[in-house]
């Protein structure tokens, strides 16, 4: 009977610990209400919190670039949506200038493929870009990996984040991808409306018919994209000549083609478009109200939506540029979970 | 998804074990490139300073069917590390065959699959960064034939997706055997470029996919 009971606790036991776990895990990342299953295999990755802090640690630290001055929150800092706030063009190391504005980082969970012009295929995947690019951060993962091996601080934080204080590419990108994928913005006041926690302002209400009627098809709710590429009728700069997608596909079709950015934050994520030309909002509705006018800017691939300009008075622009900062969500850009971590000193690199 | 041949280890061999090794040759001479580059005696004053390539999802068949596939099979050839010439398949039913089978390259479904350690840990230097995928086959060196700055040449072949899938599939009959030798002739894949025309390819392409087919008849089987 004793022995019974003994199995009986211990089963229980078992039975708690792992729902602990699960929950755990859970509650690192939850879908909002209404938004469809994400897009990463979670299963292949599985989220700890000792991997998302070591993937925290990695996106702060300057050691990923080659001379150590350059971090990924450098071109994607939180208060700015994770952006490079004010630069249409990202600075990387010897103040290299790249070719495309440093892109919002939020709900990437939903996102099969990253960059501007869809270049990387998967999440664990994307890191590799901006360490290796020599107008980024001119590094090597396997450098990387090796100057981690030289610190005190990475085996520590690998041994704590995966049981053993062995550094491998796969581990450190997988570390990263999992702080990427809790970065969700999801708690805007557009989201409190969508769950009757809120009422839009009567400008907000009317931004938002406008928003429906001329913007979401590209800018879906509730992610505001389609997660698709488009071309929205931008002349190509003579001083950079980015094809976009036609890059990566060699397609005509795809000829100026760009992922269609979410507008989540945008009233922080300035400069606009993959260029950053725009500097302020005004300057972007004015181009979409323009767009088409000048025959210099049509393309064959011109997205069927922009073949007219779309038509907004001065009123309208104004009530949907009201909208549009309804999608602030200032517990994204204020949560101090996606901060640089002030509990960790990181160590200069040895190059 | 780790390889079962860690890199820089050996798998044990025993009787229920098929010995299977990937030997880059230039002509009949064996490639080793250890503190050096490896220097042919050709013409063309031939020097090869790296040759990696991927030999994946090894099969064996019998009568034209697979009787036996390695699991998690992806391994990384490379010309600087003798040890990864030398592979080992586990033959625990004693399984007899005729032909075996493997890929050159990595196939598509795993090169969207994410961040993936052993052979194919980014930090091997055969993936590419500024665009997703594998790099399946890597030759660099210099020639007298070729006429890019210090005669260098750099073969970088990949892609996954189409037009410009890169896999290759390699079938070789043999004599039942639990040990296999295979041959890659790396003088026979540079014969057939026009360095003159070609110094290097970088980036999934119709060039590169040519390329790959010509690495691919490269291969011979030695016994």
């Amino acid at each position: 009977m004793k022995t019974k009971i003994v199995f009986l606790l211990f089963f229980v036991v078992i039975g708690i610990a792992a729902t602990a776990f699960r929950t755990s895990n859970d509650w690192l990342f939850v879908v909002p209400r209404g938004w469809q299953k994400p897009a990463y295999n979670f299963q292949q990755n599985p989220l700890h919190k000792q991997k998302i802090e070591l993937g925290r640690a990695l996106f702060y630290d300057p050691l990923l670039s080659k001379n150590g001055m350059v971090s990924c929150a450098s071109c994607h800092s939180q208060y700015s949506a994770f952006t490079h706030g004010d630069h249409a063009l990202s600075h990387g190391i010897h103040d290299s200038i790249g070719t495309r504005n440093a892109p919002a980082l939020m709900n990437l969970a939903w996102q099969r493929v990253f960059m501007r012009d869809g270049a990387i295929n998967h999440l664990d995947m994307q890191a590799l870009a901006p360490i290796s690019n020599p107008a980024e951060m001119g590094e090597s993962i396997t450098h990387v990996v090796a100057k981690m091996q030289a610190t005190i601080l990475y085996p520590r934080l690998f041994a704590a984040a995966f049981g053993d204080s062995v550094i491998t590419g796969e581990r450190t990108l997988k570390a990263i991808a999992q702080f990427m994928l809790i970065l969700v913005s999801s708690n805007a006041k557009y989201d409190s409306v969508t769950r009757k926690q809120a009422v839009f302002s009567e400008q907000e209400r009317k931004g938002y018919v406008l928003f429906k009627k001329h913007c979401s098809t590209c800018h879906t709710e509730p992610f505001f994209t389609n997660h698709q590429f488009m071309n929205n009728g931008l002349p190509v700069d003579s001083t950079i000549r980015d094809l976009g997608r036609f890059g990566v596909t060699q397609n005509p079709d795809d000829s100026l083609k760009f992922a269609v950015p979410t507008l989540r934050n945008i009233e922080f994520s300035y400069p606009y478009m993959h260029d950053g030309r725009f500097k302020r909002l005004p300057d972007v509705l004015n181009h979409y109200t323009a767009i088409g006018l000048q025959n210099r800017t049509k393309s064959h691939t011109l997205a069927k939506e922009l073949q007219t300009p779309i038509a907004l008075s001065s009123n309208d622009k104004v009530d949907l540029t009201a909208f549009l900062l309804t999608l602030t969500d200032r517990g994204f850009l204020f949560n101090p979970a996606f901060s640089f971590p002030r509990n960790i000193v990181f160590e200069t690199a040895k190059d | 998804m780790n390889c079962r041949a860690v890199f820089g280890q050996q798998s044990p061999v025993n009787a229920s074990t098929i010995r299977l090794s990937i030997i880059p040759t230039f002509g009949a001479k064996s490639i080793v490139i250890r503190d050096s580059a490896f220097q042919a005696k050709d013409a063309r004053n031939t020097q090869i300073d790296m040759l990696k390539f991927y030999i994946s999802r090894i099969q064996f068949l019998h009568k034209g069917a697979v009787v036996l596939e390695e699991a998690q099979s992806f391994h990384l050839i490379d010309a600087a590390r003798e040890v990864s010439f030398h592979l080992a398949v586990q033959n625990k039913r004693g399984v007899r065959f005729d032909a075996v089978r493997f890929h050159l390259g990595i196939d598509s479904a795993t090169s969207v699959f994410g961040a993936m350690g052993g052979d194919l840990d980014p930090t091997r230097g055969m993936y590419w960064t500024w665009q997703s995928g594998y790099i399946n086959f890597k030759c660099e060196g210099k020639s007298n034939a070729c006429t890019a700055r210090n005669n260098e040449f750099q073969f970088h072949l990949g892609g996954y997706k189409q037009p410009f899938d890169c896999l290759q599939t390699l079938t070789f009959p043999i004599s039942v055997s639990d040990t296999i030798t295979i041959q890659f002739d790396v003088e026979r894949f540079l014969s057939k470029i026009d360095m003159a025309k070609h110094h290097h390819f970088m980036s999934p392409s119709a060039d590169a996919v040519r390329l790959s087919a010509q690495a691919a008849e490269s291969f011979r089987i030695v016994h």
